[in-house]
């Protein structure tokens, strides 16, 4: 038996003792050993879809910064940040899906919501290039050789919306696109690409899949949930 | 052009909630029902099974069972002086689309109105006088009172296998529920879930400040349970995946669990899926409505399906999109303040204190949509506002539902954006945290309403609903109020840290999630010039159509509003029996 078979089978027993479910679930559970997601993310996912050399260096830099390699999770890139947001931006969710996309087009107030015709890859892309040039210009040096303060310094006066420019508002930028897909990456099921080891999930002690907590609920109330310690993820039961 | 079918005798837009309760008193009588539903069938797709029904990103960020905006979404502006824009991803409310519509994906929390509810109005101007209820606050009475409702509220709760502790049965109050209870006939069906320890904290705190805190009632299954039509739901997981997600364990009261699957097989019921309700046919001169035109999105081919009545129960935006199309009923025009259609739109008014606890495990992965602790004493007019200058209120709650980790973490204000110590904040208070949130009130105001967009439209090629909307002194007011009383009882829980009160502030967001209870649009009411709809939901303008829904609520409360839409559907089921038989004003 295969550790990845494993638990699978733990899974399905988990699915079975569960009860009454099996009686009245048969659409969702008789076959849920046939559940087959989209085909999964190996870890250590490697290369890019999205980014060309120069904005993977830049993200890398910026998840590395968001992320430092500390006692609590490995850096950014190596969580699978970088990654995940490449394979956001590259897939559905980069080119738009699900965004009311037909003109005309104004701004408006913030409230209303993201008004730009570019699809969010677009939005991304004209983000990290109007950030390069704004750390250029202002700091003096590119954001890859700010040290670790001033790399946060900066980020923070971007998210703050001092380097805004008429044509690229860059705190919308970071507060709407960027850093979403950063919390994404992070707590995201390790599937997407970030999030790499459960790293996020050990940190915080959320156990993921299969949450039948029916009996837990009781049991653990008020206590330490000893699954926090080991969580699984949709991987794990594919 | 349209192909013309044979006609039906009752045509129902939506295959949702409101629809699936009328249908089953119609087709109980051997009455024939279609449903035209603009959506598939959940049942064993991905969002169904597991493990992809665990999956936070696609169903809980990406929001992949709502409505996709990139095919009709809603235009907004804050005040008629305004330019109004699409909300190109709407965050602020989820309408479903698919077979049960948005109460598949729902929490399931469930609520009887407040007995006064039904005549706010009357309510207010007896208590306060008949001056206190200020001019641009258009409140009005539904024209049915709770009592004629009530026993379609029993009968909801027995279908849906409610959860929950009766608080006053029969005028009669009951230890450990509502004590605001609009009396009630019976006990909840089945017993209230298990309390989480954000509940427990809750409970003690709120007790010691004098407060009867009681379960939630919930549609979230606390064991296995066989209903009135032998439909089955089986015991909740306490997963932490109900809003936003389909419960594949089949414990959470759903339309797509207890209604479709008995109406599917009932003589004379038929669900058309995909198919795009265009709009409503209707003829002026005899104020009738003669079918609806739809499109069958599956053949991209245009039919006309007569009927002899039509029952507009989609969400509350499209059921008044469609009225306002078919230039059925006078458009609400806020600078007179005459007509009706779009009229009173309400949302929510939600607000939070954020507590944490070094000591206690709150592990709030543990958790179902509904099992909450609450207490009900600054809701609706529970308590006097002499004084207070606003109306309205809100529960106050354990607000735990679920710990999916993209979406439900709290760290302690002051804390970074990201970095070492966000990480370790994160790691801290994750499993140690929870809110208490306000669930508020959000009363009609003169200049909130809904009308067609002049510019945008849908991928059909219909403009889109426009709302003009915001936030009023009233709701801020009120939230401040109750946000305060919610931070007490933080405050007397012992935490070791509790946020300052997050009321309501600014101006309506459509990038930020309250609830997905919007409300008004079709109300309903006692006299023409004033509601949409008659007290039996059926149109002023057209006797053969009814509209359902939260659209006829003429205001929204502080509670959740599956209860009394689910019991005046139900009633509206029995109504059109009735009217099918002899067709005439109810």
């Amino acid at each position: 038996m295969t550790m990845k078979q494993l638990p699978r089978r733990i899974f399905l027993k988990q699915i079975a003792a569960s009860s009454g479910a099996l009686a009245v679930a048969a659409p969702g559970i008789a076959s849920a050993a046939d559940a087959t997601p989209a085909a999964p993310a190996q870890p250590g996912l490697v290369g890019y879809q999205s980014f060309g050399p120069d904005e993977a260096a830049f993200v890398e830099t910026l998840v590395n910064i968001m992320c430092p390699a500390d006692s609590l999770t490995p850096n950014g890139v190596d969580c699978g940040l970088a990654t995940y947001m490449d394979r956001q931006l590259a897939g559905d969710f980069g080119r738009g899906d699900r965004l009311y996309r037909s003109g005309p087009w104004h701004r408006g107030k913030p409230q209303l919501g993201y008004q730009l015709p570019l699809t969010p890859e677009q939005f991304f892309k004209t983000g990290v290039a109007a950030a390069k040039a704004a750390c250029t210009t202002k700091l003096g040096k590119g954001f890859d050789e700010l040290s670790e303060a001033e790399a946060n310094a900066f980020l923070t006066d971007v998210a703050g919306g001092k380097y805004d420019d008429p044509r690229v508002p860059l705190a919308e930028w970071f507060n709407e696109l960027v850093y979403p897909l950063f919390t994404q990456a992070c707590f995201a099921d390790p599937l997407y690409g970030g999030n790499r080891g459960k790293a996020f999930w050990k940190l915080i002690g959320y156990p993921g899949l299969p949450a039948f907590h029916t009996k837990n609920i009781v049991e653990f109330r008020g206590k330490p949930f000893p699954g926090a310690a080991d969580p699984k993820s949709i991987q794990d039961f594919s | 052009m349209a192909t013309k079918l044979p006609k039906k005798t009752v045509v129902f837009v939506g295959g949702g909630l409101t629809t699936g309760l009328a249908a089953r008193q119609l087709t109980a009588k051997g009455i024939e029902v279609l449903v035209l539903e603009r959506g598939g069938d959940h049942r064993g797709a991905p969002e169904n099974r597991l493990p992809s029904q665990r999956d936070e990103l696609r169903w809980g960020i990406h929001n992949k069972l709502v409505q996709d905006w990139a095919v009709e979404t809603y235009s907004l502006r804050h005040s008629r002086k305004d330019p109004s824009l699409p909300v190109r991803r709407m965050e602020a409310f989820l309408p479903g689309q698919g077979m049960g519509g948005a109460a598949d994906h729902w929490n399931g929390q469930t609520w009887r109105w407040s007995e006064y509810d039904p005549t706010l109005r009357t309510r207010l101007e007896t208590r306060y006088g008949k001056k206190a209820i200020p001019a641009d606050m258009p409140i009005q009475d539904w024209g049915v009172t709770y009592a004629e409702t009530e026993p379609y509220h029993d009968l909801f709760e027995k279908l849906f296998g409610i959860s929950g502790k009766a608080g006053n049965i029969k005028g009669v109050i009951q230890p450990g529920g509502n004590p605001f209870e609009a009396p009630r006939a019976n006990e909840y069906p089945q017993p209230p879930l298990e309390m989480t320890e954000a509940g427990v904290i809750f409970a003690a705190a709120a007790e010691k400040l004098g407060y009867k805190p009681f379960p939630m009632a919930a549609g979230n299954s606390p064991n296995a349970y066989t209903n009135p039509d032998g439909m089955k739901l089986a015991p909740c997981q306490y997963c932490g995946h109900c809003e936003r997600f389909i419960c594949e364990a089949n414990a959470k009261s759903s339309p797509q669990v207890l209604l479709y699957p008995m109406l599917l097989q009932r003589k004379g019921f038929e669900l058309r899926l995909y198919s795009h309700v265009l709009g409503l046919n209707y003829d002026r001169k005899a104020r009738r409505v003669t079918g609806v035109r739809y499109l069958d999105l599956q053949t991209a081919e245009e039919y006309e399906q007569p009927a002899d009545v039509v029952v507009v129960a989609a969400f509350p935006m499209t059921s008044t999109r469609l009225l306002l199309q078919a230039r059925i009923g006078e458009p609400y025009d806020p600078a007179t303040g005459k007509g009706v259609v779009g009229k009173n739109f309400c949302y929510q008014v939600m607000s939070h204190t954020p507590a944490f606890y070094k000591d206690r495990w709150l592990n709030p992965f543990m958790a179902s949509g509904s099992s909450q602790t609450v207490i009900d004493e600054f809701n609706g007019d529970n308590f006097d506002h002499k004084g207070l200058g606003f109306f309205g209120g809100g529960y106050i709650y354990a607000n735990v539902t679920n710990g999916r980790p993209i979406a439900s973490r709290l760290v302690p204000p002051g804390t970074p954006r990201w970095g070492t110590k966000w990480k370790q904040a994160n790691a801290d208070w994750y499993a140690h945290s929870f809110q208490y949130s306000v669930h508020g009130s959000n009363y009609p105001h003169r200049e909130n309403y809904l009308d067609l967009d002049p510019t945008y439209r849908d991928a059909y090629g219909q403009p889109l609903l426009r709302m003009t909307y915001n936030f009023r002194d009233n709701d801020f007011k009120m939230s401040e109020y109750a946000t305060k009383k919610a931070h007490e009882i933080a405050l007397a829980s012992g935490a070791t840290l509790v946020s300052p009160p997050q009321p309501r502030r600014g101006d309506f967001d459509a990038r930020q999630y309250q609830t997905t209870h919007v409300t008004g649009g079709t109300i309903m009411g006692a006299d023409p010039k004033t509601s949409v709809v008659s007290p039996h939901l059926q149109h002023w303008d057209a006797q053969n159509l009814f509209v359902v829904g939260a659209s006829a609520y003429p205001h929204n409360s502080g509670y959740n509003p599956t209860g009394p839409l689910s019991a005046l559907a139900l009633r509206l089921g029995d109504d059109l029996v009735s009217y099918t038989q002899r067709e005439r004003k109810l």
